[in-house]
């Protein structure tokens, strides 16, 4: 769920993609260290540093990509039957990919938990995030979010035959004889309540015991994120809907390391164009194959502002 | 020991939770218990009838609970069942129904074995002074079976007891189910682990030492 995303997932020892090491991670740290010591001997020069030199240009001449994601969340970061890294957030990043160098296949994804996506920033260990990261003020003290990409959110996935209730209207109607299921966390009851104050509410401790306990009817809804939800919905066409009732809004963006401005305008400016520019069909086609939704094109004869 | 700070305060705020989860868990234990000893009786003497067409399907019934394992017949009934539109029963209906049925099959074994130990001479001294079928079995073979298998019956109880924690799995609030949902709200790991542990120990004990006193009060005929 957007918020608890923070607990850092497991990760996947099966792909053959690098994934720096804790050594290395040190060794980031040792030259951070080193280049705060050699600032405080000639602050000009560092300052003089930064302002000339943005990450933009140290990646094209690297010549590939590197972009920090993870693997085990589906639609955003995960694999496929072949064992292929896919979701919507290795689209956007080969996306980005494209845009430097013409050629999707030029970046290299470095596998972290939740956990790491700052830290890997900070200490130069990826150029990028793109790991549904939730914007939180907090966050954005110590990383430069990019605009965000998607609005996450949690919503209730109903079955489409055969449950008792058939949208949020019924739900809410029926008071405390409706039960919802969920995975167990912090805030399930609270956020169940905040949509259905006298629900009753089972919590699984798995996510497929939360999804079978739906199958078999156990509970007349289960509440899902708004994108694993549609997600499933993609997966098993006719057999779930969604109630209709969406709450819990945050944002997805990607993050930077701060201080880059250069760097950080450049992708607002390909995210900003795939959403609603050049590249819209790319990111509608990846947005349709992820949620099943075909996004409207975006209204063409105006400027941004008046569409 | 590692740096680790403990707040029981947690445990104080959640005490009447965890009260209620403990006598949830007993509850659940000692009703299968009873059901289950109703269903291994009866099994038990369909087992010794000597009648094939009732001793097969009971043969099949124990053997297919004891090799299986109870969290997947917990998950059949609760899960599965619907699937078939048999939902009548909720998550602790179900979960009795799983408890009793696995005690059964146990128990079965437990009477089986007691039935098998009662001396020859009993049941002819029954027929001897004239008793009938029914009468040798209820003044006579039962409770001397009871006796002798008093104290399977006690272990059976304690495992029982613990196996309510499987019942978690299915979202009933037994002490299982709470101490990990208090986890969830509190991330007071230690500290409620450790209570969970030491109710369902001295619990078990309790149970332990109460059918010690039962068997020296009842189990010590020859």
């Amino acid at each position: 769920m957007g918020v608890q995303d923070d607990i850092s997932s497991t990760e996947d020892q099966g792909l053959s993609l690098e994934r720096r090491s804790l050594f290395g991670l040190g060794l980031a740290g040792a030259a951070i260290g080193g280049a705060a010591a050699a600032s405080l001997l000639a602050p000009t020069a560092a300052l003089a540093q930064t302002v000339s030199k943005s990450k933009l240009y140290t990646i094209k001449e690297r010549g590939k990509l590197i972009v920090g994601t993870g693997s085990t969340n589906p639609p955003w970061h995960f694999q496929d039957a072949s064992g292929k890294l896919v979701g919507m957030d290795i689209d956007l990043a080969r996306l980005l990919a494209k845009s430097l160098f013409d050629d999707y296949d030029k970046v290299e994804f470095v596998l972290q938990g939740s956990d790491a996506r700052i830290p890997s920033l900070v200490t130069d260990k990826v150029d990028i995030v793109v790991q549904w990261m939730t914007v939180t003020a907090g966050r954005a003290q110590q990383v430069d979010f990019t605009v965000p990409y998607y609005r996450e959110g949690v919503g209730l996935l109903m079955l489409a035959r055969g449950g008792k209730y058939k949208d949020y209207a019924e739900l809410k109607a029926a008071g405390s004889a409706v039960t919802v299921g969920g995975m167990q966390n912090v805030f399930l009851e609270e956020w169940i309540h905040k949509a259905l104050p006298q629900a009753k509410v089972d919590a699984f401790d798995s996510p497929d015991s939360a999804m079978q306990a739906l199958n078999a009817r156990r509970v007349d809804a289960s509440m899902q994120d708004q994108s694993a939800m549609r997600w499933l919905m993609q997966q098993a066409p006719g057999r779930f809907v969604d109630s209709g009732f969406g709450w819990m809004p945050n944002s997805y963006a990607s993050a930077v390391k701060p201080g880059d401005p250069t760097w950080l305008n450049w992708v607002n400016t390909v995210y900003r164009e795939a959403m609603l520019g050049v590249d819209f069909d790319y990111f509608a086609a990846s947005y349709k194959k992820w949620f099943g939704i075909e996004l409207p094109i975006p209204k063409v004869g105006f400027p941004q502002e008046f569409a | 020991m590692i740096d680790y700070h403990f707040d029981w305060a947690v445990i104080a705020r959640n005490a009447d939770k965890l009260g209620d989860a403990l006598l949830l868990g007993l509850w659940l234990a000692v009703v299968s218990l009873v059901i289950g000893s109703v269903i291994g009786l009866l099994a038990a003497y369909a087992r010794v009838s000597g009648k094939r067409w009732l001793s097969g399907p009971v043969w099949a019934y124990v053997e297919f609970i004891r090799c299986t394992p109870l969290l997947l017949l917990i998950f059949f009934l609760y899960f599965g069942l619907p699937e078939f539109d048999i939902s009548f029963l909720d998550k602790t209906q179900s979960f009795v129904l799983s408890l009793s049925l696995y005690a059964g099959a146990y128990m079965c074994e437990v009477f089986r074995a007691g039935l098998a130990s009662i001396p020859k001479q009993y049941v002819e001294a029954a027929k001897a002074i004239g008793m009938r079928p029914w009468q040798r079995q209820v003044y006579v073979v039962l409770p001397v079976m009871f006796r002798i298998t008093l104290p399977s019956i006690g272990n059976n109880l304690i495992s029982l007891f613990k196996d309510t924690s499987l019942a978690a799995a299915i979202a009933v609030p037994e002490l299982t189910f709470t101490a990990r949902q208090i986890n969830a709200n509190t991330f007071r790991v230690m500290e409620v682990w450790l209570t969970a542990s030491a109710l369902y120990l001295a619990s078990a004990y309790l149970i332990a030492m109460i059918l010690r006193l039962l068997e020296r009060r009842y189990a010590s005929i020859r």
